[in-house]
């Protein structure tokens, strides 16, 4: 798969396509029941590692760009799906409430195909650099997005304006970070007693799935606690690198279980109900991404490289739009399975083209050298 | 508790219970299995089913590792250096241990007018040793030296005597209880062997061969993992026994190419955690309560079990003529028990109706005593021998 220059993501989740329940079936139930637990400790492990790239120094010195950055190019998404698919329900006289949830969900990106691009390829440089911290702190500005866009949908569906939504969604931001901070300088207290490589490689893991297992308990952001964690870590810990580098081992295997696992689940059988609507949010979030990069990128004055290749990197879309679906769906029974079915249709699709995507743009920034 | 929080706190507590044993001076084995006794279903129930569920697997593919780690002992080059003392030592330690058992057993049963025949299924159980648990010893406190290669050469091979012992004794076993002697069932105990050799080999062959596609040693971890899960999963699948191809698997991969030892190294960097938890669910899975189901069998069993590895290994390795420390000590490491004895048992509840379950009931109460001595002996002989530097 090499050989035809796709990146090792895609080659995953087509194997995981094609070993799936829906064509060869060489999956046991067993293993599928996996899917959950293993794509939050994969997802955790990636947020962790993302918290790297936080720390004090780091933040002084492009701080300014990543939050303009972040905030714009998910705000964009938001604004650009919502307001074409406001259109698009008005020209076809439905109701437009789901075209906020919609939105919200596009705010979204996913981390973990877009750290495999960048390993694989071993891409660095200010476009890298710059791409691993939007895609970390995305999801907190998804997650309060989809809160906006929830309370939106509720007010014009109920005609009342229920703002313990966003209340809510805050806290939830709030929490997540504040137990993954803790947390993170626990396993620094903690691990004044390791004392070998092995160890270390125990406690690591252990720290993650503990962290990841205590915030799908309490109904926090998992992708929010560990993040919260690497950060305090990478600040106060001096042989941070260390949990980092560990974690490194064993993360191959995992990254390769979870996209086929992430593949074995995709529907594919819903890729010809995209439909219409499904074009036009293709299309609109990758408008909305690239402007709001662009923009963001000339208010803080970032290098202009990053303006205009970066947005290439967060075409990617994967399970944190998918919550944002499930919980539409739990809210709207009625207009709910519309948002989840073009949500995951759409999914389906940005999971194929998403890493060809970033490859792309890395490669245009220069900043993967060789190919393959 | 979900999944994800369970497995975190079996790694944290574990990590923790092996730092606070130390102290006590108790192999992180130990630790481990005492973790796992407290957290595990009769006591504080932190283990989910989900986990429980997944031991089988879950034991099955740390064998395999062990097992396969064990192949790099044999080298061709080198296997003259010792041989002979190795196969001297695990076989007159297996057969002995089998005769003393069987023997003590039957004049106790012959005494309570019960049938003999479970006297002699329980010999081969007790014939046999634990591979997992003395790699880690060994590891753990970094022994080195001629005793700790005999040693783990020693519990590579052993399951193979083990298993033709076992299969010899329930063939016999069989015979004395429904008097037709069926040599299909020592045939199927020699076929199980060969079959599960010839697979480990070809799936060594299969590893040395492939492996020009595999680059990072991220690629190694992956490649070698898929590789020793698919050769588990054929074994367990044609009936074979997991460690002999698991072993033979490895002796190939270190015999094909002089290199190949650097896919060793890479597993043993990312294997701890592995061994941790394999050991905290076999101590969840310990039941204290068959115990008092033990009786004089499982005493007899126990103090011939001990009588017989000793002075076995060491008539071995005498005859041999190993060294004076390794003929005075070696019996005494091998004696953990653990999940090759569970499986003859197991083999024996299916057989036999009648006195299946008192087998396999005596075997596993066994197993308890063995699993949490067992370690303790192993680490005693090595710094007898002089092999532990320093016990920290």
């Amino acid at each position: 798969m090499r050989r035809i220059h796709f990146p090792a993501v895609t080659t995953y989740l087509l194997v995981g396509i094609l070993i799936g329940p829906r064509i060869l079936d060489l999956i046991p139930g067993r293993i599928m029941m996996l899917s959950d637990p293993v794509s939050n400790f994969v997802l955790g492990i990636i947020a962790f590692s993302l918290g790297a790239s936080f720390s004090l120094e780091n933040i002084r010195e492009s701080g300014r760009s990543v939050f303009w950055i972040s905030a714009l190019e998910a705000c964009g998404a938001w604004i650009a799906v919502t307001t074409v698919m406001i259109i698009y329900a008005v020209l076809r006289h439905t109701p437009i409430h789901p075209s906020f949830v919609l939105g919200a969900a596009a705010a979204a990106t996913a981390p973990a195909a877009t750290v495999m691009v960048i390993r694989e390829y071993r891409a660095r440089g200010p476009v890298t650099d710059m791409l691993l911290r939007v895609v970390a702190i995305d999801d907190a500005w998804c997650l309060i997005l989809s809160a906006f866009g929830i309370m939106f949908a509720s007010a014009i569906a109920s005609g009342a304006l229920n703002l313990s939504i966003i209340v809510n969604s805050i806290v939830h931001v709030l929490f997540s970070i504040v137990l993954g901070g803790a947390m993170g300088a626990g396993l620094h207290y903690f691990s004044r007693l390791i004392r070998d490589n092995e160890e270390l490689l125990i406690v690591t893991h252990g720290f993650i799935l503990l962290l990841v297992g205590s915030s799908v308990i309490l109904h926090l952001s998992p992708l929010l606690t560990c993040m919260a964690s690497g950060v305090v870590i990478a600040n106060i810990s001096k042989r941070s690198t260390l949990y980092f580098e560990s974690l490194r081992k064993l993360d191959t295997a995992l990254f390769l279980g979870f996209f086929i696992l992430v593949g074995a689940n995709l529907e594919i059988s819903l890729i010809p109900q995209v439909g219409f609507i499904g074009i036009l949010y293709i299309i609109s979030r990758v408008i909305g991404k690239f402007a709001g990069v662009a923009l963001g990128a000339r208010i803080s004055r970032a290098d202009p490289r990053i303006g205009k290749y970066l947005a290439w990197g967060l075409v990617p879309q994967a399970g944190v739009a998918l919550g944002v679906a499930l919980s539409a769906k739990a809210l709207y029974p009625a207009y709910g399975t519309m948002i989840f079915t073009t949500i995951t249709a759409t999914t389906v699709v940005y999971e194929l083209i998403g890493p060809l995507s970033t490859k792309y743009g890395l490669t245009k920034a220069g900043e993967i050298v060789s190919v393959g | 508790m979900n999944t994800l929080l369970s497995a975190g706190l079996i790694l944290l507590l574990g990590f923790v219970g092996a730092r606070l044993l130390k102290y006590a001076r108790l192999p992180s084995v130990t630790a481990f299995l005492i973790v796992g006794i407290l957290i595990g279903p009769h006591l504080l129930n932190i283990v989910t089913e989900e986990i429980f569920a997944a031991s089988d697997f879950f034991s099955n593919l740390v064998l395999g590792v062990i097992a396969f780690s064990l192949g790099e002992n044999f080298r061709f080059e080198e296997i003259k250096k010792g041989m002979k003392q190795v196969l001297w030592i695990s076989l007159t330690a297996a057969l002995t241990t089998w005769l003393l058992v069987s023997a003590a057993i039957i004049l106790y049963l012959i005494m309570m007018k019960y049938p003999i025949y479970p006297a002699i299924v329980l010999g081969a159980a007790a014939s046999a040793t634990a591979p997992a648990a003395t790699v880690l010893v060994i590891r753990e406190y970094r022994a080195s030296g001629l005793f700790t290669e005999i040693l783990l050469k020693v519990v590579a091979i052993d399951d193979a005597w083990c298993l033709m012992l076992a299969a010899l004794a329930i063939a016999f076993a069989n015979a004395m209880r429904a008097e037709v002697f069926q040599v299909a069932i020592v045939f199927a105990g020699i076929g199980e062997i060969f079959g599960a050799l010839i697979l480990g080999a070809s799936f060594g062959y299969l590893f040395s061969f492939l492996k020009r596609f595999v680059k990072t040693s991220e690629e190694f971890i992956v490649y070698i993992f898929g590789l020793l899960l698919l050769n588990v999963g054929f074994s367990i699948t044609i009936h074979v026994s997991v460690l002999l191809s698991s072993m033979m698997m490895g002796v190939m991969v270190i015999n094909l190419a002089r290199e190949n030892y650097k896919f060793f190294d890479v597993l043993r960097t990312v294997d701890a955690p592995l061994y941790l938890i394999f050991f905290i669910l076999a101590g969840a899975h310990l039941d204290f309560n068959i115990l008092y189901k033990m009786g004089i069998v499982g005493v007899i069993y126990i103090i011939f079990r001990v009588i017989g590895k000793v002075y076995g290994a060491k008539y071995g390795a005498q005859f041999s003529k190993a060294p004076k420390p390794v003929a005075d000590w070696i019996g005494l490491s091998l004696t953990p028990q653990a999940g090759v004895a569970l499986g003859i048992g197991l083999v024996a509840k299916t057989t036999f109706p009648d006195f299946g379950n008192y087998i396999f009931t005596i075997i596993a109460a066994t197993t308890v005593v063995f699993e949490l001595v067992g370690p303790l002996l192993t680490k005693y002989s090595l710094i007898k021998v002089g092999e532990i530097a320093s016990t920290e």
